[in-house]
């Protein structure tokens, strides 16, 4: 390493009172202008700042710092017990489905039958009118199969067997 | 002198830094009073040097602590304490002249003058200082923490490297390259 690298690396230990100069680095130094240059540099730097330090105090700097970290502190702690109880109302819908057996659906409506029997009434004055006995007359009229149950087609019981086979045979084609 | 002692060192000298933040991560919170103690001029002269106003030292200082303290999970040791928490602080001053959108200016009140008897002296080593000082905030971040963690700790470039994520020969680079600029412009 040359004198000047030499003595560059020593500038910071010797600006710092940590070190000092042998007699032929301060000879080298006093004739070299670009390590003087840097030297002056050093050691303006090594100070710089020494007033705002003294303005520091470690004491209020020490409780603010604690505050903030205590702040901080409890805001974890409650970020986690969000978390948490978040977590434990997932876990416990998820318990809510697997008991079941089924997802949770919405209650469907039920059907619309009264509603539907509502507007099927027909409203007939007529009947209002009647008394008790006349009514009930006028429903067994209509409750009575009409002709007396007789229709114009024959029961299968009332064909023999070769018109029964006729008539399957045209129903099969 | 040290308020932080442990049993075993009571009569020994002061707890190193690693010991420190290892008290402090069992619970013990003199530990972490004892590092602040312990570090807090030094990283003010470093944020006064690299630009941050004189009122905003004192912020920028608690603020770099509590992250510190917040984040000491990540120090793993390869670099000192205080080269870490610098880097802490040089974070911190780098998103403050961001968020001023990159205007760095010193006040000529912001001198940060030593008192001594011959105020023409005085003068002239404030007027020098503040050169220096306005120097150090022209040179690109690396340039200017390599610098200042040489000349005001007289940090190893191996340490440095540690600290600021790069390799020692670089260190020592940025460090020369440093010096020639602030010639330059201190001239």
């Amino acid at each position: 390493m040359s004198d000047c690298g030499w003595l560059s690396d020593r500038m910071p230990t010797v600006a710092l009172g940590r070190a000092q100069w042998t007699e032929e680095e301060a000879r080298h130094l006093s004739d070299c202008p670009s390590c003087r240059g840097e030297w002056e540099l050093v050691q303006l730097s090594s100070h710089l700042g020494q007033g705002v330090a003294a303005e520091l105090d470690p004491g209020s700097t020490t409780r603010a710092v604690f505050q903030r970290l205590e702040r901080a502190r409890q805001e974890d702690r409650l970020r986690r017990q969000s978390w948490t109880f978040a977590a434990l109302a997932m876990a416990a819908a998820m318990a809510a489905v697997v008991w079941t057996g089924r997802p949770i659906t919405r209650p469907v409506a039920p059907l619309a039958g009264p509603v539907v029997a509502a507007s099927l009434l027909i409203p007939l004055p007529e009947l209002d009118n009647l008394d008790p006995a006349e009514l009930n007359t006028v429903l067994q009229t209509i409750d009575e199969p009409l002709l007396g149950g007789q229709t114009d087609s024959p029961g299968s019981g009332a064909l023999d067997d070769d018109d029964l086979e006729g008539v399957l045979n045209i129903w099969e084609g | 002198m040290s308020a932080f002692t442990t049993p075993q060192s009571a009569t020994s000298t002061p707890e190193s830094d690693p010991a420190l933040v290892d008290a402090y991560r069992r619970g013990n919170e003199r530990a972490a009073a004892e590092l602040i103690e312990r570090h807090i001029a030094a990283l003010g002269r470093f944020l006064y040097s690299s630009g941050a106003d004189r009122d905003e030292v004192d912020d920028l200082v608690q603020e770099a602590f509590f992250r510190a303290f917040r984040r000491l999970a990540t120090w793993r040791g390869e670099a000192s304490f205080r080269s870490w928490l610098f880097t802490i602080g040089g974070n911190l001053l780098r998103d403050q002249v961001r968020s001023r959108k990159g205007r760095r200016v010193l006040s000529l009140n912001d001198r940060d003058i030593p008192s001594a008897s011959d105020p023409e002296a005085d003068l002239a080593a404030g007027e020098a200082a503040e050169r220096v000082r306005y120097g150090l905030t022209q040179l690109t971040r690396l340039q200017r923490e390599v610098f200042l963690l040489r000349a005001q700790e007289g940090s190893e470039y191996g340490d440095i490297a540690v600290a600021l994520g790069t390799t020692p020969g670089a260190a020592r680079v940025h460090y020369h390259h440093a010096v020639k600029r602030l010639k330059e412009l201190v001239r």
